[in-house]
């Protein structure tokens, strides 16, 4: 798959992208708006992909089972309706008209479209967005499946979302196409230090906001992250800069609580609330801050964390 | 371009459904049945009101129901996604093309049985009203094809009912301004001709030139419709 580039007022807004489909099951690129319809602007035309919108409708007078029909009927699937409603865990809903489902089932119901696909390959603008948990982990194992016999695309301005179900992750901004890493680096273990138990000073964590510095306390952070080389400290739903590494943040912390669940993510462990589960290699945390935070779970630090909390 | 049986019949039904749960909508069906029984009272005797009657309906129904149909889909985006559907333009032509057939065909002949029109020939009188319905469903898909709602589809349909429904009225006015006498060859003022021949005092060549001139609309809007929604979903 290749993207042409586009320039606009002499700025380079998307550069020329080549991407192996092929290489991972699905392929996720983190973009804004402008770009990711650029992006869809130019599978327009081809032939060989699927492009949902984010702006898809659904008819709205159907009962889900008459959609799931019509569906096998027009794209002359030999699958039964009944089998397929419940493979997508509709048994429920068949009878119920799409208009009068809960937004985020109407959207999952949406989304079913490309299951239908024949196209090699299906690109799709923001499919987790408008989705709830359940329907989220309905539909990403309806994609992994989809992803043994098709190479999928997602376009998202999320990575939450993106981590969701992709294998590999690409940013996509005024400085380019670059992949992001989200394999666990084991490396990282060696080089932590032993923490120095002796030395317990004071352990404010200082961060910079419009000039100003601003101290915490551990227990109050909810959260850091670390977003393209910068670590941003979550508090109470806002985030302040800090000019620590991650390392040096998690051996500060670590006696405060802190658990380093993901290569770019720090999360107080006391802030815990569920330990979300989208497949059996695939988690996040959800915090109980006032903001519905989420953060990425590695898949290698699950257990370390279960020890920690007594699992 | 391949058509399939199959695929038309599953947009004939889908959209048999979505209509018919649209009551918006399909409260149209009534309009003819209702404008039949009006003017049953005044008769056959009033001239022009058999025209009356079927040209309306041709615009109320057919094309409306036809405009609705396509704007709906491309409102909701639909129509973008079955066109990465192995189902071809034509399939989905076909497919809702047959369902405003179907109910205009039924509905028609309900409300000239309601209104008693006795046709002096039955077959030329069967092969106007096809043809027209034909003619009027591609003038729908030309409307729907420029509205992106179904709001902007009902008033599309407004330029088509000024021009078709008013071309036998505005022929009237022919001997006074020669340029209306091109409104005598519009379909619309044709089928009122067609209709109005009555009694034995007809040749066979009043009954083929109206036919004819319909003919030569039907085929050249039914064209120009294909084409369009060829252009203009590619265009989108």
């Amino acid at each position: 798959m290749q993207f042409q580039p586009i320039y606009e007022d002499g700025e380079l807004l998307l550069p020329l992208i080549e991407l192996d489909l092929a290489a991972a099951p699905s392929t996720g690129i983190i973009t804004d708006l402008k770009r990711k319809q650029l992006l869809m602007s130019q599978l327009e035309n081809a032939e060989h992909y699927y492009v949902f919108r984010a702006g898809q409708n659904e008819y709205m007078r159907l009962t889900v089972e008459e959609l799931i029909t019509f569906l096998i009927r027009v794209t002359e699937k030999k699958e039964h309706a009944a089998s397929l409603i419940g493979y997508f865990g509709l048994q429920e809903e068949s009878r119920v008209r799409i208009m009068h489902l809960s937004a985020s089932k109407r959207m999952y119901v949406t989304l079913l479209r490309v299951f239908f696909a024949h196209q090699r390959a299906l690109v799709l603008e923001e499919p987790y967005f408008y989705l709830e948990e359940q329907e989220r982990r309905q539909f990403k194992r309806i994609l992994d499946d989809l992803s043994q016999h098709k190479q999928i695309l997602i376009l998202t301005s999320n990575l939450e979302d993106a981590m969701i179900s992709c294998d590999v992750i690409y940013r996509l901004n005024g400085s380019g196409c670059h992949p992001l890493d989200i394999r666990d680096s084991e490396e990282d273990k060696q080089e932590m230090q032993k923490q120095d138990e002796a030395n317990i000073t004071l352990q404010k964590v200082s961060t910079k906001r419009q000039d100003k510095v601003i101290l915490f306390d551990p227990p109050e952070i909810d959260f850091i992250e670390s977003v393209e080389g910068s670590i941003l400290v979550h508090v109470g739903g806002e985030h302040y800069d800090c000019a620590l590494t991650l390392t040096q943040l998690e051996q500060r912390l670590l006696n405060f609580g802190f658990f380093r669940c993901h290569r770019s993510y720090i999360v107080n462990l006391q802030k815990i609330r569920e330990i979300i589960t989208w497949t059996k290699n695939s988690y996040s945390l959800r915090l109980n801050t006032g903001q519905d935070a989420v953060v990425p779970l590695s898949r290698s630090r699950l257990q370390e964390l279960k020890v920690l909390l007594k699992l | 371009m391949s058509i399939s049986y199959k695929r038309v019949r599953a947009i004939f039904v889908k959209d048999y459904k979505e209509f018919s749960r649209n009551y918006a909508l399909s409260i149209m069906l009534i309009f003819p049945i209702i404008l039949a029984l009006l003017f049953r009272r005044a008769g056959t005797t009033l001239p022009g009101a058999s025209g009356f009657l079927f040209n309306s309906s041709f615009v109320l129904l057919t094309c409306f129901a036809q405009a609705c149909l396509i704007a709906e889909e491309k409102e909701r985006s639909t129509l973008r996604s079955l066109m990465m559907t192995p189902a071809t333009t034509m399939d989905v032509l076909l497919g809702k093309s047959s369902l405003v057939f179907v109910m205009s065909a039924v509905v028609i002949a309900i409300s000239s049985l309601l209104f008693g029109y006795e046709p002096v020939n039955v077959g030329a009188f069967v092969t106007g009203i096809v043809l027209s319905i034909i003619l009027y469903t591609a003038a729908g898909t030309i409307c729907g094809l420029f509205s992106k709602t179904l709001l902007e589809a009902s008033l599309s349909i407004l330029p088509v009912a000024f021009i078709f429904m008013g071309a036998p009225w505005g022929a009237v006015l022919a001997k006074d301004y020669p340029v209306f006498q091109v409104l005598d060859y519009m379909p619309s003022s044709q089928l009122v001709h067609l209709l109005s021949i009555s009694g034995t005092g007809y040749t066979t060549a009043d009954l083929t030139q109206p036919l004819l001139i319909i003919l030569a609309w039907t085929v050249g809007l039914t064209i120009v419709s294909v084409v369009l929604y060829q252009k203009r979903l590619k265009d989108e």
